[in-house]
């Protein structure tokens, strides 16, 4: 299935979150208790029933006070951070550009949700398996776009093809440019691109996003350095042991007497 | 430096290397590591994820890793202040006190280690080959114990700590694992050498193991002995 695109327009959003709604609906999450954590948001953060939200920021420009509001969930990233850390092989890319964990192989290590640069995979403690959005992967393999984008009644959510979305994104950017100068495309720099990308009304560290969200260097050293040389190490100690066996045996030393030689060197040697 | 703990019994032909204190740090040393390591290792990789089977799963081996690290940590530190803390704070003390033989010793044992005869100086109570194993045990412990507290309890440490702990986590344990791998074969299948074990189980070596392989360390005994 060719790529697809998931563009979140800021400029739309009535913060509703019906989309919140909507994802619980179609992947049978539990609901939990909110509460307002600021402003209108009712999350402080991804749960493992809880994949989307809304995060809501205040905004005061000339005694006037305007939302930034932003519908949080996994970015689908092109490059993932989690799959690369992920100790079980439970996650994987879909041709579409979704990112998804494989629950029947996830042991809840936790990895993912500690290298995602925006801490969205959270591991339920008591089934032990890490959870985030899926995409609604089983409605996109059906021609069907994701729940949260069905739902959207303003028309924030749009989903289709890479290109046709791209397209899009930027013919809205202009627009939306002419009222809010600050805003940008966000999804572009960092993970090689995400699948869910946003026109934020304002630069991203006033949504607390970062600008370049990347994986962290100690990723690479761990998993590209240390643990194919520490492989390498060790299977070097081995071949060295066997090596060390099968020259003591050729050489018949198992049968001699073990002290028959002192080893000391000579006494004008020793100091 | 005390030699020989002065009320322990003589062996005709033996000499006391290991006190019973140091002994039990060691098993219970091998025991948890052992442990740690099978728990761990079908974590590391996916080619391993069948041994943690032996323990009945994922689960349970998550929680023995978590029990066995606190055994091996918290019994090993007490030996330091329990059970002959002489002997547990000489012994780390020498692996940080490299002499020239130490040197020496290390530089011919290559040769030793692949069945040649190899000469060098009289070595004290810890042999610089064993002192370079004690090391790396050492520093591989501090490592593994400090960075696994970091992962037991992501929540509470900054995710750049935690994020640097776990490759921290492994390379400490490959190194631990290479040490391993070359002190089994020297104490169970190195013509040689292996007569050492002897030490590590009854506490006594023959007195020509000792004399051939820890002069020094002999002399002092025999020394302290009159
Ligand atoms: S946003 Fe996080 S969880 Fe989602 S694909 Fe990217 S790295 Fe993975
Ligand atoms: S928690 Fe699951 S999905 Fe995440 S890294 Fe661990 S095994 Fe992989």
């Amino acid at each position: 299935m060719a790529k697809k695109m998931i563009l979140v327009d800021g400029s739309k959003c009535t913060g509703c979150k019906a989309c919140s709604a909507a994802c619980k609906e179609w992947n049978d999450l539990p609901t939990e208790k909110t509460s307002l954590v600021k402003s209108y948001q009712s999350m402080a953060g991804f749960t493992p029933n809880t994949y989307t939200y809304v995060t809501f920021e205040e905004k005061y420009e000339n005694n006037n006070m305007h939302w930034l509001m932003r519908k949080a969930q996994c970015f689908h990233c092109e490059d993932p951070s989690c799959l690369k850390a992920c100790s079980s092989s439970a996650i994987s890319k879909t041709d579409s550009g979704f990112v998804v964990i494989d629950q029947d192989k996830c042991i809840g290590c936790g990895y993912c949700a500690q290298y995602c640069p925006f801490h969205v995979p959270k591991v339920d403690e008591s089934t032990k398996k890490a959870n985030k959005c899926t995409g609604c992967v089983a409605r996109v393999e059906n021609n069907l776009s994701p729940s949260c984008v069905a739902i959207c009644q303003p028309g924030a959510l749009s989903y289709g093809d890479y290109d046709a979305m791209m397209a899009t994104a930027q013919a809205r950017l202009a627009e939306v440019k002419k009222k809010f100068p600050n805003a940008n495309l966000y999804g572009q720099n960092g993970q090689a691109g995400t699948t869910y990308r946003y026109i934020l009304l304002d630069a991203p560290a006033a949504y607390g996003l970062p600008e370049n969200p990347s994986t962290d260097l100690s990723l690479y050293l761990w998993k590209d350095i240390i643990r194919p040389i520490g492989k390498i190490v060790m299977g070097g100690a081995a071949a060295a042991v066997v090596a060390g066996v099968v020259i003591n045996a050729v050489k018949g030393n198992y049968q001699k007497e073990p002290f028959e030689d002192h080893h000391q060197m000579k006494k004008e040697e020793k100091m | 430096m005390a030699v020989q703990k002065p009320n322990s019994p003589r062996v005709p032909g033996k000499i006391l290397r290991f006190t019973k204190g140091e002994r039990l740090s060691h098993w219970v040393h091998v025991v948890s590591f052992f442990v740690l390591l099978l728990t761990g290792w079908g974590i590391l990789s996916e080619f391993f994820r069948p041994t943690l089977m032996i323990f009945g799963g994922v689960d349970v081996s998550r929680i023995l890793h978590r029990v066995f690290a606190v055994i091996f940590v918290v019994v090993i530190v007490a030996m330091f202040f329990v059970k002959d803390p002489k002997y547990h704070w000489e012994w780390l003390r020498s692996a940080f006190r490299f002499t020239k033989a130490d040197i020496q010793h290390i530089m011919a044992f290559p040769k030793e280690f692949f069945g040649g005869h190899a000469n060098y100086p009289a070595q004290g109570k810890f042999s610089g080959g064993e002192k370079i194993n004690s090391l790396i045990t050492i520093l591989g412990s501090a490592f593994i114990i400090l960075s696994g507290f970091i992962m037991w309890f992501p929540q509470v440490f900054p995710d750049q700590l935690v994020r640097i702990a776990y490759p921290v986590h492994d390379l400490a344990m490959f190194m631990m694992v290479t040490a391993l791998m070359g002190h089994l074969y020297l104490a169970l299948l190195h013509p040689v050498s292996r007569v050492a074990l002897e030490g590590m189980v009854k506490g006594y070596v023959p007195e020509k193991f000792a004399q051939a392989h820890h002069a020094a360390w002999y002399e002092e005994v025999k020394e302290q002995e009159k």
